[in-house]
């Protein structure tokens, strides 16, 4: 009898230090847009409990893209968290308005088994954008081989990866983490750092949270992180890149190369020098590159003259630099080391069914 | 609008003196310390690489912090090989104003050698960009490459073996280049789509085409002018042509000394180009390319208001030869002139829309080729409207006359701005 008591008595002990722990690691999420960087990602207390878990904490709200930039095949999970009382301006073509303290939590991780997700997850990093008082700032946490923390990292990484692919084909990559300085190589617009992502074309469908489906826009709006925003019309909604039935090939192919693309090659990013605009407004056949031949390219043409050749994607440089794996010639940039066959298959049969082509230039005779 | 730029210059060259630091970077795993320096850099620091020959496996980069120099111990000195590069488009990218660089060689790098973009101020001096096993198609495209940059100056600087443009200057602005030496790449110099630029003092030599001026369609920074290359040597460019197709300078025949595409308002004298193959001096619209354009952006792509003369042509030099027959534009000119090196060449295309008098614009706009010696093989195509050799070959005449004119040269005060850079 004693015993059971003095058992019951440790129990109930524990029961109440388990709840102060839990009150512990459940505090509220700790941003500071004045200060550097913490050291550690658990500092923001972005997660709750165990941090692999990405539980998000209350205010992390977690979003999705309707066709998202590829990384290596590394899947993402993404929250947005924004400071009380505060809230992102609705803009039908650019991404919304954050305010400021606003933060992008980016965790980028590869099942081990893409055709079993019991067999678990290997977090490699964690990328914050942070929206502090006069620009963005990325921030970078790589994960330890534990997975039980990741820490700061601004000159980036390398890390091997291995994992199963659905087809269970043995799949490795040298995931490359990326600098503080090679952010801003796809994030910048107009010369500053920007995300890219969180437009409302690419917000606008239906999420699985937990307390059921929802359209993103409206949910945003409802817990208050969205703002001049009219849930009573429509708002622009692209293609999901490998969903036929959202949208024409066309559409399909706009969607997967404005996320992938056209980030640094619009007018106001880094890939201007180029001339060569990938965004789903460009209407100009030159410009996105139809009969367009390069200027700076040097061996990324892969010996092609033209930028796209209407029918005929082997002779296209774009789908060349898309397959290439040459540091040198490969796009997009940062990001990529490996090819991503699916979006490679989908813009060479966006080429192939283009009408007409493109006149022989004198060095082709 | 240049008071402006000079005074503002003098500011950045004063407030580049304050608070500055200077770091050296240590040898241990000089790859992750020199990027993380890079990326904590401030305002006006300066980085220095010691001497030695240092490996990376990415690209290094500096983004935003102004009036940071990051200088080696010299350009034969210290080395930072990107042989076993893995990722990055480029071995250095920069966009930052008031860069230097300074003092060391680059080599191997899987694109450009370093590509300074969107800046402000800019000096690249001592720079030497090369990769170590030759002429290779898989080289890197440009050894230094500013591109849209205002307040550039590139001096003694070397470049080789690029598979592209040795050293290059695209759509910027207010731009010097002296003293450098480009060889063994495909195009030595280039100039780009680039306003108010001055070139002298600089070598290029066993290049394919020694020397480039050119205006392209597409980009944001259409029509350049005002450049002005003077006391260049430009010399034994026979180079093959180990570009991958596709890109501009594959049209390039081995033995061209100097080529001006579409450009407008452009002197070239004083200097001394000899010893090509195929052509001293060409002169061609972007209708000659035969390559597709838009005249969006207003880009135009004729030439008008050329001033060449007092230049030093000599087809013999040390190891010329006949003309190229590798590419279409040599065979063009061993076609209609069996084993004869040309001299100068113009296609004879002019821009309808602007005024003509004789077979040549007039007043300022006049192409005029004066003074540069008595024993020049000159033809001038006369090729609007002709589809191919045999139309060329009736169409081309010799007469130089027409072209026997002057223009005012173009206005210097831009150098004397950019001098302010060299105090730096």
């Amino acid at each position: 009898m004693i015993s059971t008591k003095i058992i019951k008595g440790i129990a109930f002990c524990a029961a109440i230090i388990l709840i102060i722990n839990c009150s512990t690691t459940s505090k509220s999420v700790r941003v500071d847009v004045e200060a550097d960087p913490f050291e550690k990602l658990s500092d923001y207390h972005f997660f709750t409990g165990i941090q692999n878990n990405l539980q998000p904490n209350a205010g992390v709200l977690p979003y999705d893209l309707i066709t998202p930039l590829f990384t290596d095949y590394a899947e993402k999970s993404r929250f947005v968290w924004m400071p009380d009382g505060t809230s992102a301006a609705y803009n039908s073509k650019e991404v919304v308005d954050f305010p400021e303290g606003a933060v992008l939590i980016k965790n980028f991780y590869y099942n081990h088994d893409a055709a079993d997700l019991s067999k678990g997850r290997r977090i490699i990093e964690t990328r914050l954008l942070m929206k502090r008082p006069d620009k963005w700032d990325a921030i970078s946490y790589v994960w330890n081989d534990e997975q039980t923390e990741a820490f700061l990292e601004v000159a980036g990484d390398v890390k091997k990866v291995e994992w199963k692919d659905k087809l269970g084909t043995e799949r490795s990559v040298n995931y490359v983490v990326p600098n503080k300085n090679q952010c801003k190589g796809c994030h910048e617009y107009k010369g500053e750092l920007m995300p890219i992502g969180p437009k409302v074309r690419n917000l606008n469908y239906t999420f699985a949270y937990e307390d059921g489906a929802k359209n993103q826009l409206d949910k945003w709006a409802e817990v208050g992180y969205l703002t001049e925003y009219d849930n009573s019309i429509e708002h622009p909604k692209v293609a999901k890149w490998d969903d036929a039935s959202s949208g024409s090939l066309h559409d399909r192919a706009m969607s997967y190369l404005e996320i992938n693309c056209g980030h640094c090659h619009r007018k106001e990013g880094p890939g201007s020098v180029s001339g060569l605009f990938l965004m789903i407004e460009e209407d100009n056949p030159l410009n996105m590159g139809i009969c367009k031949t390069p200027v700076s390219a040097g061996k990324g043409s892969g010996g092609n003259t033209y930028d796209i050749v209407p029918g005929n994607p082997d002779k296209s440089i774009l789908v060349y630099r898309m397959e290439t794996n040459d540091p040198g010639a490969r796009m997009p940039e940062v990001g990529r080391s490996v090819m991503h066959e699916e979006g490679v298959a989908l813009i060479r049969e966006w080429i192939t069914a283009m009408e007409g082509g493109c006149q022989k230039s004198m060095d082709e005779k | 609008m240049k008071r402006i730029a000079l005074m503002l210059m003098v500011v950045i060259a004063f407030s580049a003196c304050n608070n500055e630091k200077t770091t050296k970077v240590t040898t241990d795993n000089i790859e992750k310390e020199l990027q993380t320096k890079l990326i904590n850099a401030k305002d006006g620091d300066i980085i220095e690489i010691p001497e030695g020959r240092f490996s990376f496996t990415r690209s290094l980069s500096l983004n935003d912090v102004p009036n940071v120099t990051i200088k080696g111990a010299g350009i034969d000195k210290t080395f930072l090989s990107f042989k076993d590069q893995i990722d990055g488009a480029e071995g250095i990218r920069i966009k930052a104003d008031g860069i230097t660089v300074e003092g060391f060689t680059i080599e191997d790098s899987k694109g450009d050698a370093i590509k300074i973009q969107d800046s402000k101020n800019v000096v690249i001096r001592a720079i030497n960009a090369t990769w170590t096993e030759g002429a290779k198609e898989t080289n890197g495209a440009y050894g230094l490459y500013p591109v849209n940059c205002e307040n550039v100056l590139m001096e003694n600087c070397e470049a080789s073996y690029s598979s592209d443009a040795g050293i290059y200057i695209g759509q910027s602005r207010n731009v010097l280049m002296r003293n450098n030496l480009a060889h063994h790449n495909v195009a030595g110099i280039e100039i780009e789509n680039c306003r108010m630029v001055e070139a002298y003092d600089n070598i290029a030599e066993n290049n394919t085409g020694g020397f480039l001026i050119f205006d392209m369609p597409g980009l944001p920074q259409a029509n350049g002018y005002s450049v002005k290359v003077h006391n260049n040597i430009v010399r034994d460019n026979n180079f093959k042509n180990f570009s991958p197709e596709g890109g501009m300078v594959n049209i390039i025949p081995p033995g061209t000394g100097m080529l001006v595409v579409a450009h407008n308002d452009v002197e070239i004298y004083s200097n001394t180009i000899e010893g090509y193959k195929t052509l001293g001096l060409a002169i061609v619209t972007f209708n000659f390319t035969q390559r597709p354009f838009k005249t969006e952006n207003g880009f135009s792509p004729y030439y008008s208001k050329l001033n060449i003369y007092d230049n030093t042509f000599n087809r013999k030099g040390g190891v010329a030869g006949v003309p190229d027959i590798t590419k279409e534009f040599g065979k063009m000119v061993n076609g209609m002139f069996p084993a004869q090196t040309q001299d100068i060449l113009i296609d004879g295309i002019f821009n309808p829309d602007l005024e003509q008098a004789n077979g040549n614009y007039v007043g300022d706009n006049r192409v005029c080729i004066r003074n540069n010696g008595d024993d020049i093989r000159f033809v001038n195509l006369n090729a609007d409207g002709a589809k191919d050799l045999g139309d060329i070959k009736k169409s081309f005449d010799r007469d130089m006359e027409k072209f026997d004119c002057t223009i005012p040269s173009i206005d210097t005060e831009i150098t004397k701005e950019n001098l302010v850079l060299n105090k730096r």
